[in-house]
């Protein structure tokens, strides 16, 4: 195992109206079979400009890594101007121990995120594989497609500990989410397939959705009036009335399932 | 003290002064092309494929609709994101790319010069504003006017003079290069959720499609053009249409040409050579049209090739689109605009899995390869319609080799076995044809090869393009590669493309016509006009006509009156 530290300086982050950082850069399969100087000279966008990694964060390497599996990133100092945490991640893991700024986890493929705070909107967007934990609350757009695409998340594992904001899983396609409280309105808008849970309360869950599962543990506002009760039936030992939709899409492409108390 | 430079050891490929493929040096000073040079800065070709800069006859690259498509498909413009460098602003999009990439990547691929074929009047200084904002190109841009209640009244009356009259006060007044036609009388005819065949009534103005067509081309001959009308016919995109379109080549057929050139410019010809009643029984009928331009002189075509893939479809012709959009369920947005025409936009997937698109995609093909004279021929793929102009050099490379097409072929639906000629034509196109359909023959079909384009005789505007590729190669790959970066792009002199970097971005010109009417007509059409202005426009008269501050760096053509 290897353990790659990497602290934004409180400076960067605090300074020059609080520049965001792109950290796009600095996942474990990009950083691995670096030396610490040579991780200390990759690139990152801070505003405009492309700085090295080192004039940003202080960096620690302790450890050896085999493959990039095998390379966890812990990222420290305040994160909550730092984007694009582990986008594209292939695979190895990161730790990041503060709220988190947008677009973390985007398009990734595989490996593991843990998000000690909260995470900022577009969380997970267009997801490939992979796991991301927040343990906070997430905001909005989470494992959404981007603007104007038609393909959200697709796959992999996303679990959220506190709320999430508007549009979850918009356009998702695979993988699963699950968030421990309530949702913002519209979580599962235009669904095609996978599952989401929402443990906790949402409003108009699964508007256009054509495919996939969405299931509320909580209380449903403003349920969409285009949706139709198919039976009532019994998901994880607890009664749920089964709903099919969105008829709003035509009868024929409602292939949609909704499980309600 | 005068700016020259000395390209050496080159390979040229100069059609219009009959050069093909001769080591030969190319001498420039201050701009041009001349014979001889004291103390130039040296480029070496080594052997290198030389030729004018690229004349593009028909892509829409700037404009209300093309900004629509921006604005709408913002996971476009994530497709083409580039930063900005010392020389280049930063870039967006792939089938609709904003102005600075379309400038850059044009310049890469050795073109200099692109026509933006469908002006909305009323929308001409967006479409100007645009076009300032495209670095390097020179350009041109056909206002609509073949849908405007002026025309149609013109055309029901019969009177071809005033139609010249108001065609030339309307090129003026838009700083406009040509007559472009788009769907004549049905985008009219959308305004009220209709379409029209070639000989359909347009309704509330009792004119058919088929005489604003005629009365059009007529007009256009009053005058000394450097182009033909442009034509975009009715019924694009339908099964069946071909008879359609060969009906409108018909039409112009006795109509005489004021100058050398064809009287009818027929565009992205690939989507009006359709056979079969439905999309079931859909084929190709491009053998019907190629035969048609065999045996007739008065019409050149551009082809409007498929390039596969995602793209942005947007026209003129509103109620193709709302088609479009029924078919594939994709967003779509539509708009008109007041007395003159309107718009449609929606995105769309060229798939070479669908039997419906893999017959496109042949047929653009088929065109060029049937069409036994090049100088009819223009390299165009409606960009974005039939998708975008990046992928040119996919299609050079395809009608430069066979074993491409056959292996492409075989990738795709069998379609193509049963309903499309493209696998059973042998012809290649060797780089002489190619230099043709891009650049000699498109300036011959604009008429700017009296302007310095499409060739580089002494005295040519400075153009000049030079692909990392000998004369010898035969690698389809190698060949695409290199026309879709060159080694070097020249623009008026200046080297604007080294190794298939951006290195300057300078200012294009615009060319524009000046048709001279005979005065008498102008002011026996005006008071038409402004009737027309004070009680349907929603500008005034006073404040149409685009002032001189939309063309900061004007190339004027005049065309005088005949006889």
């Amino acid at each position: 195992m290897q353990t790659i530290r990497l602290k934004l300086r409180e400076e960067v982050a605090v300074r020059n109206a609080r520049i965001p950082v792109d950290a796009s850069s600095l996942t474990p399969d990009k950083l691995f079979g670096k030396r610490e100087s040579e991780i200390k000279a990759v690139k990152v966008w801070w505003g405009n400009r492309e700085e090295n990694t080192g004039e940003l964060f202080d960096v620690s390497v302790e450890g050896e890594a085999g493959s990039a599996e095998e390379v966890k990133t812990v990222m420290e100092g305040d994160l909550s101007r730092v984007k694009h945490i582990g986008e594209g991640m292939k695979a190895g893991e990161i730790e990041a121990n503060s709220d988190v700024d947008m677009h973390c986890g985007a398009m990734m493929a595989g490996g593991r995120i843990t998000v000690k705070g909260n995470a900022d909107c577009w969380a997970g967007r267009e997801m490939r594989g992979g796991e991301l934990i927040i343990e906070g609350d997430a905001g909005d757009n989470l494992c959404a497609m981007y603007r104007g695409e038609m393909t959200g998340m697709t796959g992999g594992r996303v679990v959220v500990g506190g709320n999430a904001g508007e549009c979850v899983g918009q356009y998702m396609a695979g993988g699963e989410i699950v968030i421990k409280r309530n949702v913002d309105i519209l979580a599962g808008l235009n669904m095609k397939g996978g599952k989401i849970t929402i443990e906790g309360d949402a409003v108009m869950p699964g508007a256009d959705m054509t495919g996939g599962e969405v299931v509320v543990k909580g209380k449903v506002l403003d349920m969409m009036p285009s949706f139709k009760f198919v039976e009532t039936t019994t998901v994880e030992g607890e009664e749920y009335k089964k709903y099919q939709g969105d008829l709003a899409m035509t009868e024929k492409k409602a292939k949609g399932v909704l499980y309600v108390r | 003290m005068a700016i020259e430079l000395l390209i050496k050891n080159g390979v040229v490929y100069d059609p219009i002064n009959g050069v093909n493929g001769e080591k030969k040096d190319i001498c420039i000073r201050d701009g041009k092309v001349v014979a001889e040079v004291k103390n130039p800065t040296v480029l070496d070709a080594k052997g290198r494929v030389v030729m004018p800069g690229g004349v593009d006859v028909h892509a829409h690259i700037a404009g209300g609709k093309v900004n629509s498509g921006r604005l709408f498909r913002p996971e476009d413009g994530r497709r083409g994101s580039e930063p900005k460098t010392t020389a280049c602003r930063a870039c967006s999009g792939y089938s609709v790319p904003n102005t600075f990439a379309t400038g850059y990547r044009y310049a890469k691929m050795g073109y200099t010069f692109v026509m933006e074929p469908a002006m909305p009047p009323l929308a001409a200084r967006h479409t100007h504003e645009e076009l300032i904002d495209t670095p390097i190109l020179d350009n041109a841009t056909i206002p609509l006017i073949d849908n405007n209640w002026m025309t149609m009244d013109y055309v029901k009356s019969g009177d071809i003079d005033l139609l010249a009259a108001y065609i030339a006060w309307i090129i003026k007044a838009t700083k406009g290069y040509g007559v472009k036609v788009v769907n004549p009388g049905g985008t009219e005819a959308w305004a009220w959720a209709k379409n029209c065949d070639l000989n359909d009534a347009v309704p509330h103005f009792d004119v058919t499609p088929a005489e604003i067509v005629k009365a059009l081309a007529e007009a256009n001959e009053k005058f000394e053009m450097p182009h033909s009308i442009h034509v975009h016919g009715n019924m694009l995109g339908h099964p069946g249409n071909y008879e359609m379109t060969l009906d409108t080549y018909d039409l112009v057929k006795g109509v005489k040409a004021t100058k050398d050139r064809p009287v009818m410019h027929a565009t992205h010809t690939q989507f009006f050579a359709y056979g079969g009643t439905t999309w079931g029984d859909f084929e190709s009928k491009a053998k019907a049209i190629a035969d048609y331009v065999n045996n007739n002189e008065h019409v050149s075509i551009d082809l409007g090739s498929v390039i596969l893939g995602d793209t942005t479809t947007m026209t003129a012709d509103g109620p193709m689109e709302y088609s479009l959009h029924q078919i594939t369920g994709r967003k779509w947005t539509n708009h008109d605009v007041e007395l003159e025409t309107g718009s449609g936009i929606t995105p769309f997937l060229y798939s070479g899995k669908v039997s419906v698109h893999t017959l496109q995609w042949a047929i653009g093909m088929e065109l060029a390869l049937l069409i036994k004279d090049p100088w009819k021929v223009a390299l165009t793929t409606d960009h974005p319609n039939a998708g975008p102009f990046v992928g040119y050099p996919i299609l050079i490379s395809m009608l430069m080799s066979k074993k491409r097409r056959d292996e492409s072929a075989a990738d795709m639906h069998s379609a193509i076995y049963k309903k499309a000629e493209l696998p059973s034509i042998d012809r290649e196109l060797d780089l002489y044809e190619i230099a043709i359909i891009t650049r000699a023959g498109t300036a011959k079909i604009l008429g700017l090869d009296a302007h310095g384009k499409g060739h580089l005789g002494l005295g040519a505007d400075a153009d000049v393009a030079i692909y990392d590729i000998t004369p010898e190669e035969r690698d389809a790959g190698k060949i695409q590669k290199a026309f879709l970066n060159t080694k070097y792009t020249i623009k008026g002199g200046q080297v604007v493309v080294m190794d298939g970097e951006v290195v300057a971005a300078p200012a294009g010109r615009t060319f524009f016509v000046t048709p001279e009417c005979d005065p008498k007509l102008t002011e026996e059409m005006m008071p038409n006009l402004k009737d027309k202005f004070e009680h349907y426009y929603s500008v005034t008269f006073a404040n149409y006509p685009v002032q001189d501050a939309y063309v900061p760096n004007p190339y004027e053509i005049k065309a005088p009156m005949r006889g």
